[in-house]
């Protein structure tokens, strides 16, 4: 890495601007950018309005085509839904347990590390390792929680093959996985809290729960948006566990539209199209950026 | 900016440094070495042919078995073999390989599938001349099964074998229901019209005590299409796919075949709504006397009854015709393949194409046909019954789309099921086929 | 990936401190006032008992699959006698699925993508942070923005013309393939700029009159000094590759070059399902980044308490 820090030799003005320090520091991120994200997204772009093909047929041009084919696709839209469906769902519990893990363990109740060890080493585990683990938790006949409903007299689910279920038993898995993460940010924000709010509230003989109320959560009510806003955007990428937990299945009852991009493109081997569904998925991401910065600037008002 | 900075110049826990430099070292190391691209495991010993398949459970045992007697055939060559995911991941990371020209040198695909590779570029042809040095000859197949391996006149699959759908049935109530031949076997004659199908189920019936004949759908993405599409082409209708649609197709014999199949499926005689596992379980347990399954099913039923008899599926609708899929050996696309390699890998497909008899003991029948003209073969029971299935079988369209765990199978599935469940009348039930069909072949073919 | 491993910056009002964050806390209960649950016991053990049910439910997933791995393949699918292993406890699934040889393959691809995504990331996103923060160039502030702008896209939406990419690179099951396009990470290059503005820059004013030119003050006066800040990014880094799944899974299809996560995933036993050793392989690849976590938990907590808010 020696090179670009070398100083610049003497030259002439033009060249010197050029290759000023600060661009030869910036200048291998730029190139990285350039290569694997600006080229990318263009390319993306470009692709999207050919019918290229995963197989050797040399793409043609077909202008807007594939964004109209798009507009009328019933399964991308059911498959946008499901993501939408999936943020929706998991992001109030993601939110609420985490919150709720975050206030009992600042109680400062004895066992700390292994509350957090408990809560947050689960966001350790690679996705695969997570979704074997559950597929063989949710197991119909052999799988712990089948045994344990049955234990207790209820009946066993159909957790994955339920087209009723089979979200919501992704979400679970998300939760269990993923909450450790917003946990961490607000037992963060917590210690953050200033004592001597505190310490006024106890002069005035506020009681625990007022004290929660009045000082506790509207300290938070600021790291709760970034937390959500966060969780919105996360949520809305998902794809990772619904394809190891169900391939999108039963009958594409929860396949979101990441994989729907995966399906189109790799085992439909249509790249054109496929790009033109990425550019959708990225619509809606920004949309929802967009929504959530509006909101939050109506909120400052 | 979240963090307030730690104060300046406390010097980090020797712990953290210690951490932080060895695992900069070690990566610095490693990346330079994986940037410079040697991550490619075509370097990997060129005695290998390295193989991919789909078979776990008993096929991939069996396989490994057959690999272990390929052995001596293909001295000084090794076959390592991998085991994917079954299904479309399969299929989706056999294209993706392809593609990338670094697959492997070997894979096993389903014949259905490969109008969706050979003709895309995605496979490479199989030397004819090699194979026959080595003992494999295209009249070693059957013509039924050979005459789908090729496309634009060259040869793009060595069958493995090939699994029909078939009738599997318990002898005794068989037998008391007067539906076996003298020597024992199944009177498929008895069942040759779709009335009399329907009769001797209810023979079955009564001679099991319980039901006739099982047949597992519900929730399956592959099972109504099996049956719906080897009935169909035995009633001689048209089933062409033109690129770009419409479909031609009969829709009145499709009704016809549809309503059949919602007969069958009666809930009275037979029973009615049975999912896959229901309906291998109603059978292994003597619920029913017969069942319409997948030949692969053989080693089930023989642990539950091991007299279990078999049959080819019967001529219903006038003309013979078996539905069927086939496993073959396909290769992978290299850009820049080797001579020796390919030999090699020519030898070990043909080695364990010979060793095909061990694979007949899972039910499949194996496609070359040396090894079913032997002794040993015919002695297999009941395989030898249905070997003669292979005459007359029917696959998939060769549309790009079709095929084995393919998403038209299972389009196909959910509207066959929603007429056997009695919530679409057959005649709408073939109209909305024919839109489905319809739709796939408006989108482009990838070739 | 619900993993939350690229985040987006966004001017955001909250700025919680991150203040020893998890240190060991030996203060007594009663000496906190802020949450305290005040005097009473009831509510104490109410609370421990919440915490309690919590913790169980949380941990019980991984006890079962170590349980499970430790049973034999014929106790694991037992249905009757489905808690306590009639056969006794055995390592025969770990010891089958770690002699089958790929698995210690994968943890070595995982753990070279990785620490190379990692140095890679973080010595890139370092120099252009402080390209950002400490010079001016032309078009540097457009550029900035446009690398803010970027925390915007997510990598999923690339995954096709990354492929297409890779594909006419002919880099398609290649470690490069793997490892290039995830060091791309607009947002680490946003929190360490945010970073080195806050530095003061008296600091490196005694080393600019000795004469010391860019490399020498970014080389010997800030990184020494951002240590910590490095240590987090670095950390963030590694835990974001070590389970990325979607990238990975897509750019390689031979076996012998897929990470843990995608290899313990694609790749099945020739003999069927066989739980005890779908759980021990699971173990086996949890292990390295759980372990890790045993011995650096406050680094590691801290690190995702800072940069997983994607530097507000």
């Amino acid at each position: 890495m020696s090179s670009p820090l070398a100083p610049a030799t003497p030259g002439s003005r033009s060249v010197r601007r050029l290759l000023s320090p600060g661009l030869l520091f910036a200048l291998p991120f730029l190139v990285l950018f350039a290569v694997f994200m600006l080229w990318p997204l263009g390319q993306g772009l470009w692709m999207s309005l050919t019918d290229t093909s995963l197989s050797a047929h040399t793409p043609d041009f077909i202008g807007l085509d594939n964004f109209s084919e798009a507009v009328r696709d019933a399964e991308m839209w059911r498959a946008l839904g499901h993501t939408v469906w999936f943020t929706a769902l998991s992001t109030v519990p993601l939110v609420a347990v985490a919150l709720g893990m975050a206030l009992l363990v600042h109680t400062g109740l004895p066992g700390q590390w292994v509350w957090r060890l408990a809560f947050f080493a689960p966001y350790l585990l690679p996705v695969g390792v997570v979704g074997l683990l559950w597929i063989w938790l949710y197991q119909p006949d052999l799988g712990l929680y089948n045994h344990l409903l049955d234990g207790v007299g209820l009946g066993r689910v159909a957790w994955l093959s339920d087209p009723s279920v089979a979200m919501s038993a992704i979400v679970l898995t998300t939760l269990w996985w993923t909450v450790g993460f917003n946990f961490l940010l607000y037992l963060a924000a917590l210690q953050s809290v200033p004592d001597h709010l505190y310490e006024a509230a106890a002069i005035d003989g506020a009681g625990a729960w007022r004290r929660l109320w009045s000082i506790t959560l509207p300290q938070l009510g600021r790291i709760t948006t970034v937390v959500t806003v966060l969780q919105i955007l996360a949520s809305l990428k998902v794809f990772d566990q619904v394809y190891l937990l169900t391939k999108g299945g039963p009958d594409n009852s929860t396949r979101p539209v990441v994989e729907y991009v995966y399906d189109v493109g790799f085992t439909g081997y249509r790249l054109g199209y496929a790009s033109a569904i990425s550019y959708v998925f990225f619509a809606l991401v920004v949309l929802a950026s967009a929504a959530q910065y509006a909101a939050l600037r109506r909120r400052e008002k | 900016m979240t963090v307030t900075p730690e104060p300046v110049g406390r010097p980090g826990p020797t712990r953290r440094r210690a951490l932080t430099g060895a695992l900069a070292a070690g990566a610095a190391v490693l990346g330079a070495g994986a940037l410079s691209g040697c991550g490619s495991a075509l370097a990997a010993d060129d005695r290998t042919v390295r193989l991919w398949d789909l078979f776990s459970g008993a096929d991939g045992g069996l396989l490994n078995d057959m690999v272990r007697r390929a052995g001596p055939d293909m001295p000084g060559t090794r076959i390592e073999r991998t085991v994917l995911e079954w299904g479309t991941p399969y299929y989706t990371k056999l294209a993706m390989a392809s593609a990338g020209g670094r697959g492997p040198d070997v894979a096993v695909s389903h014949m259905s599938r490969l109008a969706g590779y050979a003709p895309t570029g995605l496979l490479d042809p199989w030397d004819l001349d090699l194979l026959a040095e080595y003992g494999v000859r295209p009249g070693d197949f059957a013509d039924a099964v050979w005459s789908r391996t090729r496309f634009e006149g060259a040869t793009y699959a060595v069958p493995l074998d090939t699994h029909p759908f078939i009738v599997f049935y318990h002898p005794e109530p068989a037998a008391r229901a007067g539906l076996l031949t003298g020597d024992g076997v199944l009177d498929t004659e008895a069942f040759g019209s779709p009335d009399s199908f329907l009769a001797a189920g209810r023979e079955l019936a009564k001679a099991s005590g319980r039901q006739g004949i099982a047949f597992g759908y519900v929730t399956d993405t592959a099972q109504c299409w099996r049956l719906f599409y080897g009935l169909y082409r035995q009633t001689g209708g048209t089933f062409r796919l033109p690129e770009g649609g419409p479909a031609e197709v009969d829709a009145d014999r499709m009704t016809e075949v549809i309503a059949f199949m919602t007969k069958l499926v009666d809930g009275r005689v037979n029973p009615r709504r049975l999912d896959y596992a229901a309906a291998i379980a109603a059978f292994a347990n003597r619920q029913t006397a017969m069942i319409l399954s997948g030949e692969w099913e053989l080693g089930t039923f023989r642990a539950a009854d091991p007299k279990v008899g078999a049959a080819p599926f019967p001529t219903v609708f006038g003309t013979p015709a078996v539905y069927a899929d086939s496993h073959a050996f396909v290769l992978p696309r290299r850009p820049h393949p080797d001579a020796g390699h390919r030999r090699r890998t020519h030898r070990a497909v043909a080695a364990l194409l010979k060793a095909g008899q061990i694979w007949a003991t899972a039910g499949h029948i194996p496609a070359y046909r040396p090894v079913t003209a032997t002794a040993a073969y015919a002695k297999l029971r009941p395989q030898a019954d249905y070997a003669r299935a292979q005459s007359s079988v029917v696959l998939d369209p060769a549309v790009w789309f079709a095929g084995a765990g393919s998403d038209f199978q299972n389009a196909m599935c959910q509207v066959l099921q929603q007429a056997l469940l009695g919530d679409l009348a057959p005649d709408r039930a073939a109209r909305a086929m024919v839109r489905r069909l319809d739709t796939f072949l408006s989108k482009p073919s990838p070739a | 990936m619900t993993s939350t491993t690229d985040l987006p910056a966004r001017p955001a009002p909250a700025r919680p401190r991150i203040r020893e964050l998890s240190a060991p806390r030996r203060r007594p209960p009663t000496g906190r006032t802020h949450l305290s649950l005040g005097e009473s016991r009831l509510a104490r053990v109410l609370a421990l008992g919440v915490l309690g049910v919590l913790a169980v439910v949380w941990l019980l997933p991984m006890s079962w699959a170590l349980l499970t791995a430790f049973k034999s393949e014929q106790d694991a699918s037992d249905p009757v006698h489905w808690l306590w292993p009639r056969h006794g406890l055995t390592l025969d699934g770990f010891r089958t699925v770690w002699e089958r040889g790929d698995l210690p393959l994968w943890m070595f691809n995982s753990l070279l993508v990785s620490a190379a995504v990692t140095v890679i990331t973080v010595l890139v996103s370092a120099m252009a942070g402080y390209a950002f923060s400490r010079t001016r160039f032309p078009g540097g502030r457009w550029l900035f923005t446009l690398t803010v702008a970027a925390v915007l896209v997510p990598p999923q939406m690339l995954i096709v013309p990354w492929f297409r990419q890779m594909l006419s690179l002919g880099l398609l099951d290649t470690y490069a393939a793997v490892i290039l396009p995830q060091t791309v990470a607009p947002v680490m290059v946003f929190i360490l700029k945010k970073h080195f503005d806050s530095l003061p820059r008296e600091l490196e004013e005694a080393a600019r009159i000795d004469g010391a030119g860019h490399a020498r003050i970014f080389w010997s006066v800030l990184l020494p000094l951002s240590r910590p800040m490095l240590a987090a990014v670095a950390i963030f880094v590694f835990i974001g590759a070590w389970n990325n799944f979607l990238w990975p899974f897509v750019s390689t299809s031979d076996p012998a070059l897929m990470t843990l996560p995608v290899g313990i995933t694609s790749v099945k036993d020739a003999y069927g399902i066989q739980y005890a050793q779908s759980m021990a392989s699971a173990v086996l690849a949890a292990l390295p980044l759980v372990v890790v976590f045993l011995f650096f938990q406050r680094h590691i907590v801290k690190s995702v308490a800072t940069t997983g808010l994607g530097g507000q």
